[in-house]
């Protein structure tokens, strides 16, 4: 790392010897005319660049954070490698990492910040200066503050790790809005929720696949999407070729995708009824006795029935499961054989250490408690064979220790402020829920104010289900400022657009999850911005120094760089180091015994809010006890519990509630991610990922629907049909694809598709499915409703 | 004499083409148009795709459902004996490599290889405004020589060199350092990047090297072996 100037000169190899050997060798067996030729060819060099330089940089294309290096050559960018030191991809990249020099110079990104000129969808921009920029942001908030209503300010954010989320949060706790909505809900929030209430920890499980024996993965697209998708396939690779015994993979997935195609089995589950599985396998660990006793009894809560402090006798997971829960009622439900049941329960409990593994994202995410409670059913497999916190098991992720942030000047109105309703109704409208994204939209369109809202990282109208609902609430909402790089399908509806520089141009950490121990990765620019951007993290210190007061006080930072100097100056190393390697790392997993002190205070429990932090893992859940305790079982049932009583806080399966009549709308819509083009928008409009997008099925440059094949012909479809696709929500014309593996009753649209903004490669190209999908949020949760939509498919 | 050689492990490879688009711009392999890349256009000199099951069985007992394909690099490539002028040839590594200037586009090299990895140029490469800053400035050149990520002119067929250039690179690192050249210093950038470490590169002549152990394996194969073209890509298939 650092320079690498040995390189940096004009480099002439003479053509002596061996590797340029382009003249003697070849003559032999050769015609005359071409041994003249090549005779004559002469010296053969490598000609290079004059100066060149490696930066390294966190790569921000998927969620794993991957660190890279980058290769300056004359002050370009001409190359990206992975950096050998990132523990989560260990020198490797993938193709949209490699891909990136084309999202720095990508032609269409916004060169500098722009005012919007007459109506919201207009079109229409002027520029303005930075300074005004931030006058006009200034004013804004500090009318809302005058007004005694900084609530009516909100951002809503995307993929924020390491320091910038908690400084969204600062920032607007110091203006005094509780309103910091993440797009957690579009995603990674129903297997947070899930392992809060079980585990009573708010963060994702880490896996340890490098140790473990076998992998049971409930709809985790282990190997193309999901949070750390190069973690998992890195761990994948050590797990299969790495080691002497080689490690078994199992899919439970409707479709099987490369993660299925790659396992040693793929079971085609029913969708939404993962939860009824898992409970099924279950119900055999239980009932053979092959569940770890010494953590069930010592270490759990609610496995037996037990008497409460209400004095009346509630159900344990035990008897639940044994009761409700038999492989052939099980089958029934999920269309799994008893018989494959019953085996993978044994394999499971027999092949120790074993995991199960949540997805990120889809399969559980339904329109009910059934996708909140099947992660919770999932995790809960891991308890009962002890999988918890142990090699080859369940770990819990660590951060690094930064300084406590300097405390909030005191500031009435913004206490006040703080303490109104969300603007997602997370915590009142969804009881359960920390964050509820899309819910923006219909809360805005319900009265809720807001005055002014943030859009960072965020592109709420593409991204989320039915997110055209946006454009309508946009209308009702005064001023928008979007922080996009790219003329977005949001940033189109907003009054300024102040462009943040692509990740490779700026300054930020992040968090490295995924393995467990802590760690951190360093954004820094690799090259010069190329454009007038701001990073928003500078741009909101300078609003802040604006609006002054106690606002400006919270903020005692000249810039984000010196912010994330002060934050990541307990990490064990100094600036210079971080910068140079790109990377540090606390690295060793620290496993701790189990009903230990840093047991209780790190590993079970500690997140939990209302229940006891006693260090047991909750198979009956007392946190979601104690937080639906107020409600009576006819306002559950209003929202849509599908149970009662003891059931709803026991994992459970309740069968998912469609949107669409089943005989009209025979397939259930399944929107997936795919490795090419990943989750975030802007990725579509790199032209090279565009065209490697659809390579499972030899489609570049589009969208295609997927259809299991045999089905497809009893229906009188043919491969590459242009087909409608119909939901109760909307219909979408696309190519139809026959594909083998998947089950007859789901159609799968490949995400970040049918842009109708951000570029000449993303735009008009293809079609989104989010589009049809069901725009309502879980009653409960706030999570987006991503799989319980239904379709119908018809020729065009 | 070194014998240059890549190992893919299929079992381990997730088709993610991180390989194809890391060649892409170590090579600087042009993207082609929507309507091109529909017609198989598309130039990626190492291509990642699935398997039809009729190709499944074709590949000896392997069970592997996606293949991603370099250039074999032949020991004997017919290739190379079909150019008229000398334009492709084998190095004394092993190297299949391609001579931009020399090449007069008449593809009978594309025609005679049986693995499908040699790629015209259809039309002048071009890369829209900006995005011509990130080429590679690699370029191997000599009097009527241009090899490697040098910019193509239409009407040229190219392929996988390996990235002999960064070969080129590092014997001149080396060089400067005043050491002798090491085969390990030398991957291409496929290897490199392999997210699944899947890859493996190095020396086949030398017994002990790991592309000349893992050829051993019982899962080893080659692709068209009864071709009689000596692949040097060793593919190991699933288990």
């Amino acid at each position: 790392m650092g320079s690498n100037k040995s390189l940096s000169r004009r480099v002439f190899l003479k053509a002596a010897g061996g590797v340029v050997g382009a003249s003697g060798a070849l003559a032999v067996g050769s015609n005359l005319l071409r041994s003249l030729l090549q005779e004559n060819d002469g010296p053969v060099y490598l000609r290079t660049s004059q100066e060149e330089e490696i930066i390294s940089t966190v790569c921000l294309l998927c969620p794993s954070g991957c660190g890279m290096l980058g290769r300056v050559a004359d002050g370009n960018l001409v190359k990206l490698e992975g950096n050998p030191m990132h523990p989560i991809n260990l020198g490797a990249l993938c193709p949209k990492g490699q891909a990136a020099p084309e999202l720095l110079y990508n032609p269409d990104r916004l060169t500098g910040p722009l005012k919007k000129i007459g109506s919201r969808d207009s079109g229409e921009w002027e520029p303005i200066t930075w300074d005004d920029a931030i006058r006009v942001v200034a004013g804004k908030l500090t009318q809302l503050r005058e007004n005694g209503q900084p609530e009516r300010a909100a951002i809503l954010y995307g993929e924020t790790r390491g320091q910038m989320r908690q400084f969204l949060e600062r920032f607007m706790a110091s203006i005094g809005s509780p309103n910091v909505i993440s797009h957690d809900s579009l995603n990674i929030e129903a297997a947070k929720l899930g392992t809060l209430f079980t585990q009573g920890i708010y963060d994702l499980p880490v896996y340890d696949l490098e140790n473990s024996n076998y992998i049971l993965s409930f709809g985790a697209n282990l190997l193309e999407a999901g949070r750390t998708p190069q973690r998992m396939v890195s761990g994948h690779s050590y797990l299969r070729q790495g080691r002497a015994v080689r490690g078994k993979v199992i899919l439970i997935d409707p479709r099987q995708g490369i993660t299925g195609g790659k396992a040693d089995e793929w079971i085609p589950i029913k969708p939404g009824t993962d939860a009824a599985l898992a409970l099924g396998i279950a119900h055999v660990i239980i009932r053979t006795g092959r569940f770890d006793t010494d953590f069930v009894h010592n270490y759990s809560f609610g496995f037996d029935d037990f008497v409460g402090e209400d004095r009346t006798l509630h159900k344990g997971f035990k008897s639940y499961v044994l009761e409700n829960y038999d492989p052939e009622r099980v089958e029934m439900i999920t269309g799994v054989p008893a018989t494959t049941i019953t085996r993978i329960a044994g394999e499971f409990s027999g092949n120790p250490p074993a995991i199960a593994v949540l997805p990120g994202k889809g399969g559980l995410l339904n329109g009910n408690l059934n996708g909140m409670s099947a992660a919770m059913a999932i995790l809960s497999l891991n308890a009962l064979v002890g999988s918890l916190e142990t090699p080859g098991g369940v770990l819990t992720q660590r951060y690094v220790t930064c300084p406590d942030w300097p405390e909030m000047p005191n500031d009435d109105v913004a206490e006040r402020g703080r303490q109104q309703e969300r603007a997602d109704g997370a915590g009142t409208l969804f009881p359960l829920g920390n964050h509820a994204y899309q819910a923006v939209a219909d809360r805005v369109l319900d009265g809720y104010p807001i005055e002014a809202l943030f859009l960072y990282d965020a592109n709420p109208i593409y991204e989320a289900p039915g997110g055209g609902r946006f454009k309508d609430a946009f209308e009702k909402i005064p001023f928008i400022v979007s922080f996009a790089t790219f003329l977005d399908e949001s940033a189109n509806y907003a009054d300024l657009i102040l462009p943040e520089p692509t990740f490779l141009e700026r300054w930020q950490d992040d968090y490295i999850e995924g393995l467990g121990y802590p760690g951190v990765g360093l954004r820094q620019p690799v090259v010069e911005p190329l454009f007038d951007t701001m990073n928003t993290g500078d741009f909101l210190i300078r609003v802040t120094k604006e609006i002054g007061g106690s606002v400006s006080k919270a903020f005692p930072w000249d810039n984000y760089k010196s912010l994330l100097q002060e934050r990541l100056s307990n990490i064990g190393t100094g600036w210079e180091t971080l910068q140079e390697l790109g990377v540090w790392l606390i690295p060793g997993y620290h496993f701790s015994r189990r009903g230990s002190e840093r047991w209780v205070d790190e590993v079970v429990g500690k997140d939990r809010k209302k229940s006891p932090r006693d260090g047991r893992f909750d198979f009956y859940s007392r946190e979601l006890y104690c937080l639906l305790e107020e409600k009576n079982d006819d306002l559950l049932a209003a929202m849509g519990a599908g149970v009662s009583g003891d059931e709803l806080f026991l994992p459970h399966y309740e069968a998912v509630v469609y949107q669409g009549d089943e005989k009209e709308f025979p397939f259930v819509l399944n929107v997936v991610t795919l490795m090419s083009l990943g989750p975030y928008s802007y990725a579509a409009n790199m032209p090279s990922l565009q065209e490697i997008s659809g390579m499972v099925v030899g489609e570049r440059w589009g969208s295609w629907m997927e259809m299991n094949d045999e089905y497809a012909h009893k229906l009188g479809f043919h491969d590459k049909d242009q087909v409608w696709i119909e939901s109760p929500f909307g219909r979408l014309q696309t190519k139809l694809r026959l594909v083998k593996g998947m089950r007859e009753d789901i159609v799968n649209i490949p995400h970040n598709q049918g842009h109708t903004a951000i570029g000449r490669w993303a735009k008009d190209r293809g079609v989104n499915g989010l589009e049809i999908l069901n725009p309502a949020s879980e009653p409960f949760t706030g999570l987006a409703s991503y799989t319980n939509t239904r379709v119908k498919v018809y020729k065009a | 004499m070194t014998k240059w050689s890549m190992v893919i492990d299929l079992d381990k490879c997730v088709a993610c083409q991180g390989c194809s688009m890391a060649c892409r711009f170590e090579n600087n392999t042009p993207v082609v148009s929507p309507d091109e890349a529909a017609l198989g256009r598309s130039i990626f000199w190492n291509d990642v795709f699935p398997l039809r099951s009729e190709e499944e069985s074709a590949i000896a007992s392997g069970q592997a459902k996606f293949l991603t394909r370099p250039c074999m690099h032949c020991e004997d490539p017919p290739c190379t004996k079909v150019c008229p002028v000398g334009a492709t040839y084998q190095d004394t590594e092993g190297i299949v490599r391609q001579n931009y200037t020399r090449c007069i586009g008449c593809r009978l090299c594309t025609v005679a290889c049986p693995y499908g990895v040699r790629y015209f140029n259809w039309y002048e490469p071009t890369w829209e405004e900006s995005l011509e800053r990130h080429l590679t400035p690699d370029q191997i050149e000599g009097r009527a020589v241009s090899e490697g990520p040098s910019i193509r002119p239409k009407g040229v067929v190219e392929k996988c060199t390996f990235c002999v250039h960064r070969l080129f690179k590092e014997r001149d690192r080396a060089a400067a350092e005043e050491r002798e050249f090491r085969t390990e210093d030398f991957v291409p950038a496929c290897v490199q990047t392999c997210t699944a470490k899947s890859r493996y590169f190095g020396d086949l002549d030398n017994p002990n090297s790991t592309v000349s152990q893992l050829a051993q394996s019982r899962r080893a194969f080659r692709l068209l072996e009864e071709a009689g073209t000596h692949p040097k890509i060793i593919y190991l298939h699933e288990g």
